[in-house]
């Protein structure tokens, strides 16, 4: 009961895709903005998503400690449960917590390839089969497309889909279609690109393709405070 | 004679096990002049270290219970509690941070952060206890003093700040280069008591630069002062020094020294960075709960003048009967004294008080605020606190956790029962982990502790202090029974078999309950019990928690309501309500889906990152979740939560998987229900036990 009114409470599912994933299968999706603005919690949103509908969700940083982000779920977790008055959140936070792995990696020590070799560890003992990858605080410099694409495949032959963090710069020009200087040339690979916009107080959550595009659905916002999106 | 309390040092030496602390607190009981020889840990003169005094630590090389001593050093008065490595002690290291101002992080400089540091680390920074940082062991092979600092900045997050390089390492280890004077220090000497401070050798030159600044970078933050000196070139020696105590103090800052302790190396400059670093007591908040206002929280002064305030962190049963270590955080304990006990209330008149040094002790006529010491013949527990009587403060009462591992132990002959005994209740009020009981199905004496270990040890030590001879069963889990859902009883005990006959009713119903152990509410009106039978009724309940009726074992997280019944007027009687209450608990929990909880361990496996495919594996087989893995390129740890059932014999396995290259530590994290193939298997085994006792 709890965990249904949490999924269907979820303002992340307000992105116009009312039945389970966003995305599908190989499908890529990237949550863009500048430092400090609440891309990981976003993405901790997406994977609480995922969690309590029992995905397994697996949680790459490449920028924060386990403890971080433990932290971070946490934090999320239970601002989303007092947001929406629900007790008693142990029992539905021990079960999703029991779906998630975490890998954390140097920025430097991280790669595709030994992504692959971790992921086939993984399911060849049957340890951990991901519905959904998470990968927080990779840098989108030169020889990215290579790498993405070669994930793309690992994602489409796994049934997985990608969820990527993307830093933008105030000082980055964006392209003819609107994209930031980090996703130029790269944007075709990606379903669903959502940017967060501060704009005076308020931290808007925009979509730059795919999802929010329709204009049937309101206007989200980040709440600062809570870390939560809301309408 | 006392100093003021800004020339005293409450330190702790905490580290992995091996990384060499209790060479070092030998080293600076040596350098202090306390001691007159140095004897190894594990010395071939047979004496073993100072600070180990129980026997078994000195067979094993190993500290098992904090040994308090206190030094002089530069006129300055130092309390230095030796901790132990293993995790299974943590108990002893937490109580021993509890009551520290600051403490030596001792780390190997060839093993680096090891999984202990990586818990120590965490108990320290749960007391906020400012650290410096000690690599050890320089002349070993291997010894690589920069990748340990490296490792003690990404691993724990430390603002790890080199405060000297080596001349040489390994073999060639000679000496080291301090960065503040800038002079190359060697120790001479058999026992390298003389110091001989010379220039900085031609070719580490550009190095100590290069780390000199470094280090000014890192301080500077805490010195505006020192900011400015260094960008007019005009550092001094105290500049640097102050802003590097401010740092420390803040735990913005870990100052990391190296030597090597067994080779008499690099030990008086920690002695001085202790001094010149770490805080003395004033330093340190501290904090008190008011129990006369709510608990709420009050920060103690640190005056001698001001009523007491102390804490007792270790007890111990020595030869001249109950020895309790005190620190004092307010006012001031002097024998003769009548302290309170503010968990018992009982008066306590101060007996002798003494400074302990290892097992040796010296008589002090008082304990100031701010210092440690130890008291004779009090009666209490470790973590009480004591008071006079014009306040009612009790110090943050400390986490202990619960037993998770039980053991069976027969004594040999008649003789070691006794022995036993005295051992048993010795050791269960020196360490709250450790508990003892008599099963009442069989008989035997149960020993419950934290881990293999734990148990281990105890057992030996009954041995070696006590000459209890002891056989030993195999460990067991403290497995629990707790119910799963509202259900009501309602049962009526009848007996009528000659003379006065037996009648109670009690109705009512159970619910499982999250943070309680067991919750009795009484909801009769209008007397359809009678009051003077209710406690009756709530003891039968509790006479039913011992053994749960699903597998014998103890029920938790259960509520009992009760909310109707009946008597008779002359045959109800406490016993037959008592027989009533049974009736209707076992009638209740039948419907109640009953299910077995078991203790699940959080097990933190360091491994080289090639073998973290099968360590993972490894814990995978063993009903484990694998929570997180965290690579840091050539070796990775990962978190996973494992039940203790599963974890018997764990290190055998992970050694041979790993070519003895991971190790892993374990704690309790919590009770979970077991899956029902075990809970098959564990039903399937209480049947035959129940077989066999019946056959």
């Amino acid at each position: 009961m709890l965990k249904k009114e949490l999924i269907f409470r979820n303002p992340l599912r307000l992105t116009g895709h009312e039945a389970e994933d966003i995305l599908h299968s190989g499908g890529f999706g990237a949550v863009l903005a500048r430092a400090g603005l609440g891309k990981t919690a976003i993405l901790v949103q997406l994977a609480l998503d995922s969690l309590l509908r029992s995905r397994n969700v697996l949680h790459i940083s490449l920028d924060d400690s386990v403890k971080k982000v433990c932290l971070w779920y946490e934090e999320v977790f239970r601002n989303i449960a007092d947001q929406y008055n629900i007790r008693q959140i142990e029992e539905l936070w021990e079960a999703a917590v029991s779906h998630r792995l975490i890998m954390t990696f140097k920025v430097d020590g991280f790669s595709v390839p030994k992504l692959e070799e971790r992921l086939t560890d993984l399911i060849e003992q049957k340890i951990f089969l991901p519905q959904v990858i998470l990968i927080d605080g990779l840098p989108f410099d030169k020889g990215i497309r290579e790498s993405l694409t070669e994930l793309k495949k690992l994602a489409e032959n796994s049934s997985m889909h990608v969820w990527f963090t993307v830093r933008t710069h105030r000082h980055d020009e964006p392209g003819l279609d609107g994209m930031p200087a980090s996703l130029l040339h790269l944007s075709d690979l990606f379903d669903i690109i959502i940017q967060l916009q501060p704009e005076g107080k308020e931290i808007h959550v925009k979509a730059l393709k795919g999802g929010l595009e329709a204009c049937d659905y309101p206007e989200l916002l980040l709440d600062p405070s809570t870390m939560l999106v809301r309408q | 004679m006392e100093k003021t309390s800004e020339k005293v040092r409450n330190i702790g030496i905490s580290a992995h096990i091996d990384s060499g602390k209790t060479t070092l607190t030998e080293r600076i009981l040596f350098y202090t002049k306390r001691i007159h020889a140095i004897h190894d840990v594990k010395g071939k003169d047979g004496v073993g270290a100072t600070m180990d005094s129980m026997e078994l630590e000195k067979e094993r090389g190993i500290t098992i219970a904090s040994a308090a001593t206190y030094c002089e050093w530069q006129d300055h008065e130092i309390n230095i509690i030796d901790t132990p490595g293993h995790v299974d002690f943590t108990i002893e290291v937490e109580r021993a941070l509890k009551v520290l101002d600051g403490a030596i992080l001792v780390l190997c400089s060839v093993g680096g952060v090891q999984s202990q540091s990586i818990t120590v680390d965490q108990q320290m920074k749960r007391y906020k206890v400012p650290c410096l940082a000690f690599i050890n062991k320089c002349d070993r092979s291997g010894a690589n003093p920069s990748r340990v600092i490296e490792q003690l900045k990404t691993k724990l997050g430390h603002n790890a700040v080199a405060m000297q390089i080596p001349i040489g390492l390994e073999a060639d280890f000679e000496g080291v280069v301090d960065l503040v004077s800038m002079k190359a220090v060697y120790f001479d000497g058999i026992n390298g008591e003389n110091i001989r401070v010379e220039d900085i050798p031609e070719s580490l030159l550009s190095e100590a630069v290069g780390k000199r600044e470094e280090l000014i970078d890192v301080a500077s933050m805490f010195s505006d002062e020192l900011m400015e000196a260094a960008l007019e070139d005009n550092v001094t020696d105290e500049l640097l020094i102050s802003a590097v105590r401010r740092g420390t103090i803040a735990r913005e800052i870990t100052p990391v020294f190296i030597g090597s302790a067994y080779k008499n190396k690099g030990v008086q400059p920690i002695l001085d960075a202790v001094t010149n670093l770490l805080p003395c007591p004033s330093e340190i908040e501290n904090l008190a709960l008011d129990l006369s206002n709510n608990e709420a929280e009050v920060i103690l002064s640190n005056d001698p003048q001001k009523p007491l305030v102390a804490y007792a962190f270790k007890i111990e049963e020595g030869q001249y009967g109950q020895l309790t270590y005190v620190r004092v955080y307010q006012g001031t304990l002097a024998k003769g004294d009548t302290i309170f006990n503010i968990r018992t209330g009982k008066k306590l008149k101060v007996g002798r008080v003494a400074r302990m040094h290892a097992n040796q002790m010296e008589d002090i006529g008082k304990i100031s605020a701010g210092y440690i010491g130890a008291l004779f013949g009090i009666d209490c527990a470790s973590g009480d606190t004591f008071v006079h009587r014009d306040v009612n403060l009790t110090m943050t009462s400390m986490y202990i956790p619960e037993p998770v591992i039980s053991l069976a132990i027969i004594p040999k002959h008649s003789a070691a029962e006794v022995n036993m005994s005295k051992a048993l209740n010795r050791f269960s009020k020196e360490d709250p982990t450790f508990r003892t009981f008599v099963s009442e199905e069989t008989g035997d004496t149960i020993i419950s502790g934290m881990g293999e270990l734990h148990l281990e040890v105890y057992v030996e030590r009954m041995r070696r202090e006590y000459n209890a001879e002891v056989t030993t069963g195999t460990p067991t889990v403290s497995y629990r029974e707790t119910i799963t859902r509202l259900a009501e009883f309602n049962y009526t005990h009848k007996k009528q078999t000659g003379g006065a006959g037996q009648f109670g009713r009690v109705a009512g119903y159970m619910e499982p309950v999250i943070e309680e152990e067991f919750v009795f509410e009484n909801k009769i009106t209008g007397g359809a019990i009678p009051t003077q039978f209710i406690p009756a009724c709530e003891k039968g309940f509790r006479k039913c928690l011992g053994k749960g009726p699903k597998m014998e074992f103890p029920v938790t997280g259960l509520k009992i309501v009760i909310n109707d019944g009946q008597s008779h007027s002359v045959d109800s009687s406490e016993m037959a309500f008592q027989a009533a209450a049974r009736g209707a608990f076992l009638e209740g929990y039948a419907k109640a889906k009953p299910v077995i909880h078991e203790p699940i361990m959080k097990v933190v496996v360091e491994t080289p990152t090639e073998y973290q495919g099968a360590v993972m594996g490894s814990l995978n087989q063993r009903r484990g979740i694998i929570l997180a893995s965290q690579d840091e390129g050539y070796i990775c740890v990962i978190e996973a939560q494992i039940p203790l059932a599963e974890m018997f014999g764990y290190s055998t396995v992970l050694r041979s998987l790993t070519q003895g290259k991971a190790q892993f530590t374990m704690e309790f994290y919590i009770y979970k229900q077991v899956p029902n193939s075990v809970a098959e298997e564990l039903a399937k085994k209480a049947a035959e036990k129940k077989k066999k006792n019946v056959a």
